[in-house]
């Protein structure tokens, strides 16, 4: 590192500093001085970026959670262009096929998406990777963001009824599953009053049993419109016992619910 | 063992990885004694194992003061020694007109990132750093040393050039990744510095808004997932900037700048059928959202809701026998996951444990400055 910091005072922006960089980030990937001073260098000796990825990816092979690689790689890509964007979602994708979750890669997708450009795709995208796990609520959220911001779908109440339409699919396939009871929701954001008047929405979801618990849960979840009182009373009676590791919680939203007329 | 530094790397034989001991079965009750010499024996020595986090030196030196501060073992620690030795981190600006320059004074997370002053006393290249700051201040908090004292005109001044136009934070004038971590950071430090000239509260207040997520919590930036760790830095920013009261389901929530009753509902989910907490929907529960997400509902008034009892069956999987505790059941330690161990186990209200300031993540002593 003494070698460093005397490379970096003098300011050598030379080959043989970029592999000082090299070494140093094996060191000590988080040492953001040393990135930086990477980027200075690279500039300087006008270096060939696309070896710069592939530098990364080396990298991120070994520790993808690294919050500095992943700024590196956006300074890198921006300076490519929207040449770079179908490399780089289609690497994203591969990084995501191993961790889907990973928070670092959907927040480079989200970032690539709107800065370069390459909406067209990504709800198929999203699509298949809800097909391989209904449960996985990254998929979802990126769909909520594809949905709500993509300039080729036309925004959210245009998409509205086929997105109402796959989400109910879903809650009646897995009942349990939060995902698409939180994206349903999502979907009348600002309106909540014509979720709970959607006779489509209430005769699939407010069926007996768990559809029906879960349903009324989803919907009622703001003070100013109550549903009926006593079916909410009902409701929050029920999950006191089946839901029992809420059951305090359950009891005070009870406790809160608006008087019968 | 006397000359070395606070929180010194041991140097380190590569050991065999297979040849690590496994934890056996969980222990049944809060082993405080084995967290004290856990937390003891890191600040003696840190393990080599954490070398690669050497950049954020401080903040590995806040999980274990502050930790052995929670276990009431603070006279593990030598006040003054620490005390100097993190005042010994700040970036000075050489002048006034320095302030401007873009460049944060703030501190440095360790001695790698920080170049020796120069022949006219003078340390140039700067590279401080926000969450560093935070856990200086914190940490010479936790020590009793009253941080009003230190030049804090020139941390609040230049950390206004970390600010983005769309009102979150960079955490360093280099170049970095701008979320929700390090609104929290500035925030706590205007706080703790009680002085709120650090931000454009307006501004800021706007980007955590534009973070809630449709399911009620919070991704951290706009548009992400929502997740523990970003819901805890919004309603805890939220909170020390004053948008939002203390235990506000006792109020009249549906008037607030956030959307309380999702946020609320999102936070109850995230308690799992084994009792612990998970970060994100449908994944495992972890050790430390027992503190990310606990800490929400604290702040909120909706700790009393979760089942308590579960929650410690959960967390006592992960404690070790070694002390400390893991993210995962009956997994090795780890500082990062002890410190919240513990910190979750102080929201619980745990005997032998300090109470917890929730929105600043350290103990209410050093919090308010009863030392």
């Amino acid at each position: 590192m003494d070698y460093f910091r005397a490379i970096y005072k003098a300011d050598e922006r030379s080959p043989r500093a970029l592999r000082l960089t090299r070494r140093a980030i094996h060191l000590n990937p988080g040492n953001y001085t040393v990135w930086h001073f990477r980027r200075l260098v690279l500039e300087a000796l006008n270096t060939d970026l696309d070896e710069e990825l592939d530098f990364i990816q080396r990298i991120a092979n070994s520790n993808s959670k690294n919050y500095q690689l992943w700024h590196h790689r956006r300074w890198v890509i921006e300076r490519l262009g929207s040449n770079a964007r179908a490399k780089e979602l289609h690497l994203i994708k591969s990084i995501l096929s191993l961790d889907v979750k990973n928070y670092h890669a959907w927040s480079h997708r989200q970032w690539v998406l709107q800065a370069l450009g390459g909406w067209e795709d990504e709800l198929d995208y999203c699509q298949q990777l809800l097909e391989q796990d209904i449960f996985n609520n990254s998929a979802w959220n990126q769909r909520y963001f594809v949905v709500t911001r993509s300039p080729f779908l036309g925004g959210l109440i245009a998409v509205r009824a086929s997105e109402v339409r796959y989400s109910v699919e879903a809650i009646v396939a897995n009942p349990n599953n939060e995902c698409p009871w939180r994206y349903l929701r999502g979907l009348y954001k600002d309106d909540i009053e014509s979720l709970v008047n959607d006779r489509e929405i209430s005769s699939v979801c407010l069926k007996p049993s768990q559809e029906f618990r879960d349903a009324v849960v989803a919907l009622w979840t703001s003070d100013t419109h109550p549903l009926d009182a006593d079916l909410a009373t009902a409701i929050c009676d029920i999950l006191e016992h089946v839901d029992s590791l809420r059951a305090s919680y359950w009891i005070w939203r009870k406790n809160k619910l608006p008087i019968a007329a | 063992m006397a000359t070395r530094d606070p929180l010194d790397f041991d140097v380190g034989v590569e050991e065999d990885e297979d040849g690590a001991p496994s934890p056996s079965s969980p222990l049944s009750y809060f082993e405080r004694d084995r967290h004290v010499a856990f937390f003891g024996m890191l600040y003696d020595l840190m393990p080599y194992h954490y070398q690669s986090q050497e950049i954020n030196r401080l903040t590995l030196a806040f999980f274990t003061i502050s930790g052995l501060h929670l276990l009431k073992a603070l006279d593990r620690v030598d006040k003054d020694r620490v005390a100097s030795w993190v005042l010994s981190f700040r970036a000075h600006p050489i002048n006034q007109a320095e302030l401007k320059n873009g460049q944060f004074y703030g501190f440095h997370g360790s001695r790698m990132s920080q170049f020796p002053p120069d022949e006219n006393g003078v340390s140039v290249c700067n590279a401080g750093h926000l969450a560093s700051t935070y856990c200086a201040l914190a940490i010479l908090k936790t020590v009793g040393f009253n941080i009003l004292t230190i030049d804090k005109e020139s941390i609040l001044i230049s950390m206004r050039n970390l600010q983005q136009p769309d009102g979150s934070f960079m955490p360093v004038h280099l170049g970095a990744e701008t979320d929700l971590r390090f609104v929290y950071c500035a925030a706590a430090i205007c706080f703790m510095l009680e002085d709120w000239s650090g931000m454009d509260r307006e501004k800021t207040k706007d980007y955590i808004l534009n973070c809630q997520s449709y399911d009620g919590g919070f991704g951290l930036m706009p548009g992400l997932e929502s997740h523990g760790g970003g819901t805890y830095c919004a309603v805890a920013s939220l909170r020390l900037m004053g948008y939002i009261e203390d235990d506000l389901l006792s109020k009249n929530a549906t008037s607030s700048i956030i959307n309380v009753p999702l946020l609320l509902d999102w936070c109850m989910q995230r308690q799992a059928i084994d009792g612990g907490f998970q970060g994100r929907a449908n994944k495992s529960s972890d050790t430390c959202y027992a503190f990310w997400v606990g800490a929400v509902l604290r702040i909120l008034g909706g700790y009393k809701f979760i089942d308590k009892i579960a929650l410690r069956g959960f967390l006592l999987t992960c404690q070790s026998e070694f002390g400390g505790f893991s993210k995962y059941p009956r997994e090795l330690p780890d500082l990062y996951h002890s410190y919240y161990g513990c910190t979750a186990f102080s929201l619980l209200e745990e005997p032998g444990l300090n109470p917890l300031c929730a929105e600043l993540g350290m103990t209410d002593l050093a919090a308010l400055g009863i030392l």
